[in-house]
């Protein structure tokens, strides 16, 4: 500092200055001989350290420094450092007079006469306890944190401070951790890989890092970690360090591992059935393909023997012939029926809105002609089923069928097919004028190869009711009878109702 | 050159047996060459031996194709007729199968067969599918050349050189 020899109000220069010195208050600013003696005392000195100038000039100024600082001999450091280098600043606890302890920040400044001869030096001392209280406690939040693992680095990776968290996570005490590189807690393969330097690079290019990943405790186990790096800079922005943030959520890992893992074998069994069902698809081909090959066969020599062979036989011979055709129509109806059967169970059914008339009209359509003629249809136009059409209209026909072919031998068939909405849902009804079915029988009528009268009155497989059955349980409905013998029996089926508003599907 | 055979595809010989018999029974006599599987059959349309002899296994005028056959099945052989560079890619090919699933029959099509018939299921309607077949294919049906060059895209007589 450079003073001007005038002053001013009649004062000489320095001794302005060494007022304004005596009278700052802030800060401590006193003077050391070279030997650390005490030779000058503000008032700034004064309120900080609790001693009057005629108290401590001509004493010793480690009497400022803790027991611990003195066995140290901090002071004695901090006089050769300053010494030597010209400046030297610390932070550090200090000790009032009335032993009280104080946060410090502290400058010392080698003073030098004109010959370069040391004379002395220059202390500043600040009270910082408030600044040091906040960023204790803030420390000691993060030590205190034991859930997460907090540690600082510096611009290299070597770890500096080290809290809780972090001790319980990787194992290290913060006296075996700190100053060596943090490399040491990923594993061999990602040490390899340069992960701990391309995570420091991406913290430092884009002011973050995130990451997932394994890392490695101090006994050599593994745990799955997220982890959060952010670059520490100063003021003007030169980096100096990293913090780290690192949970342990191996917990969370094992949870969706497992989560995966479930999804995996879903999938694998979803798999495992659409191959299944498709096999079923490929047995049902062959035993269409397959099985009627050689009922063609019979079926096709029994006639050309009939045909060619016609004056070789007599009327026995002929006989046996019909039965051989017979037989193979009766399979052929057994190989179709059973085809239908096992489509109607296998189907992949997706239910959508179908108008119930027109499903109906396609079942109408397969009967013959005579059928047809005594049957009434009475289906409002406008009646939507959820259903599927294929499955919808096999279910109709069968039971179509089924009404038709029971009928009294007395009386010519008469069968009547309504439906009416009721409640959600839609009931489809087939009455017949049949021979009727006894109570007892009333349940296994529905079960696959279940008949109920011998072959010669009442031809059939025993299939068709079981198909209603089964596509009324995959559309989701009911199906009932109520019947009496002699007296015509009535089938029932209940489908939900479309929604309204529906866009029909289904159709092929 | 004496008239094309028909050739027919067909692993089962009890199918075969009455199908020969229905073509047996009409009035004009259709030569017809029988092969039992979709190997065979490629061979014998790509001349290669024991078919080397064009003179006496002629191209046919029509196949009548099982789709269920052993080692190359019915569609493999309907898709390498169809893949030939040649004009053997013509060659009007029926399939004959007991299948009536609309999977197969789209297929057939799908892969370039010009009809689809079903096995019928008595031999009167076998006989009549014969006959049919013969009305139609041998008769009504304008042959392809099937030994010329295929089309390439330019119309014909007029070449630039």
């Amino acid at each position: 500092m450079v003073l001007s020899d005038r002053g001013f109000a009649g004062v000489k220069s320095h001794d302005v200055f060494r007022l304004m010195v005596d009278s700052v208050v802030d800060y401590a600013i006193f003077v050391l001989d070279p030997t650390g003696v005490v030779v000058s005392w503000n008032l700034g000195a004064e309120r900080l350290k609790g001693y009057k100038p005629k108290e401590i000039i001509g004493k010793h100024f480690s009497i400022f420094y803790t027991p611990a600082d003195l066995a140290n001999d901090k002071p004695g450091h901090e006089i050769r450092g300053a010494a030597e280098l010209g400046r030297f600043e610390d932070e550090g606890w200090r000790v009032r007079k009335d032993g009280s302890r104080f946060w410090a920040n502290v400058i010392l400044t080698r003073i030098l006469d004109e010959h370069g001869t040391l004379i002395g030096f220059g202390k500043i001392t600040r009270d910082l306890t408030d600044r040091h209280q906040s960023e204790f406690r803030y420390r000691l939040l993060v030590e205190g944190v034991v859930d997460y693992a907090i540690y600082s680095m510096d611009v290299h990776g070597n770890v500096g401070s080290w809290n809780l968290g972090a001790e319980r996570m990787k194992r290290y005490k913060a006296d075996e951790i700190e100053g060596k590189h943090f490399s040491i807690f990923y594993t061999e393969e990602d040490r390899k890989k340069g992960l701990p330097e391309r995570i420091l690079r991406t913290a430092v290019e884009t002011g973050h890092f995130e990451g997932e990943g394994w890392r490695v405790r101090k006994d050599g186990s593994r745990f799955w970690a997220s982890v959060v790096v952010t670059p520490l800079r100063d003021d003007v922005g030169n980096l100096y360090g990293f913090s780290k943030v690192t949970r342990d959520i191996s917990e969370r890992k094992a949870l969706q591992d497992a989560i995966q893992q479930h999804a995996d074998e879903l999938e694998l069994r979803v798999q495992e059935r659409e191959q299944s069902n498709a096999e079923l698809e490929a047995f049902a081909y062959s035993v269409s393909h397959d099985l009627r090959a050689p009922l063609r066969a019979i079926g096709g020599f029994a006639e050309a023997l009939r045909q060619d062979y016609d004056s070789h036989l007599d009327d026995g011979g002929r006989d046996y012939l019909k039965e051989i055709v017979a037989a193979v129509a009766r399979m052929n109806t057994l190989v179709q029926d059973l085809l239908d059967y096992g489509r109607v169970s296998r189907i992949d059914i997706s239910l959508g809105p179908v108008n119930l008339l027109e499903a109906v009209n396609d079942a109408v359509r397969q009967l013959g002609d005579e059928r047809r003629g005594s049957l009434r249809v009475d289906v409002a136009p406008d009646l939507r089923v959820q259903a599927q059409q294929q499955v919808l209209t096999q279910m109709i026909f069968n039971l179509l069928s089924n009404a038709f072919k029971f009928h009294s031998r007395n009386s010519a068939p008469e069968v009547r097919l309504s439906a009416q909405p009721k409640n959600g849902a839609v009931r489809l009804t087939v009455r017949d004028n049949g021979i009727g079915i006894a109570p007892q029988h009333q349940q296994r009528i529905w079960q696959v190869f279940e008949r109920l009268h011998d072959r010669e009155s009442y031809p059939g497989t025993g299939i068709g009711l079981a198909i209603v059955h089964r596509a009324v349980e995959r559309m989701q409905g009911n199906r009932g009878v109520e019947s009496e013998v002699g007296k015509g029996s009535t089938f029932w089926v209940e489908l939900p109702r479309a929604p309204e508003n529906s866009k029909e599907t289904n159709h092929e | 050159m004496s008239e094309a055979p028909v050739l027919l595809v067909e692993d089962d010989p009890a199918d075969v047996r009455l199908i020969q018999r229905a073509f047996g029974k009409l009035d004009k006599n259709v030569p017809m060459i029988r092969l039992t599987n979709g190997d065979d059959a490629v061979a014998y349309l790509s001349g290669l031996a024991p078919y080397d002899n064009r003179g006496a296994y002629p191209i046919p005028s029509v196949v009548l194709l099982d789709i269920k056959l052993p080692r190359r099945s019915g569609f493999e052989v309907l898709e390498w007729v169809r893949r030939q560079q040649s004009a053997l890619k013509r060659l009007p090919i029926v399939i004959l199968s007991s299948s009536r699933h609309s999977v197969d029959i789209n297929r057939a099509f799908d892969l370039g067969a010009n009809s689809y018939l079903a096995k019928p299921e008595s031999i009167s309607q076998l006989d009549e599918l014969a006959s049919q077949f013969q009305a139609y294919w041998l008769g009504l049906n304008e042959p392809p050349d099937l030994h010329g060059e295929p089309w390439t895209g330019r119309p014909p007589g007029i070449h630039h050189v």
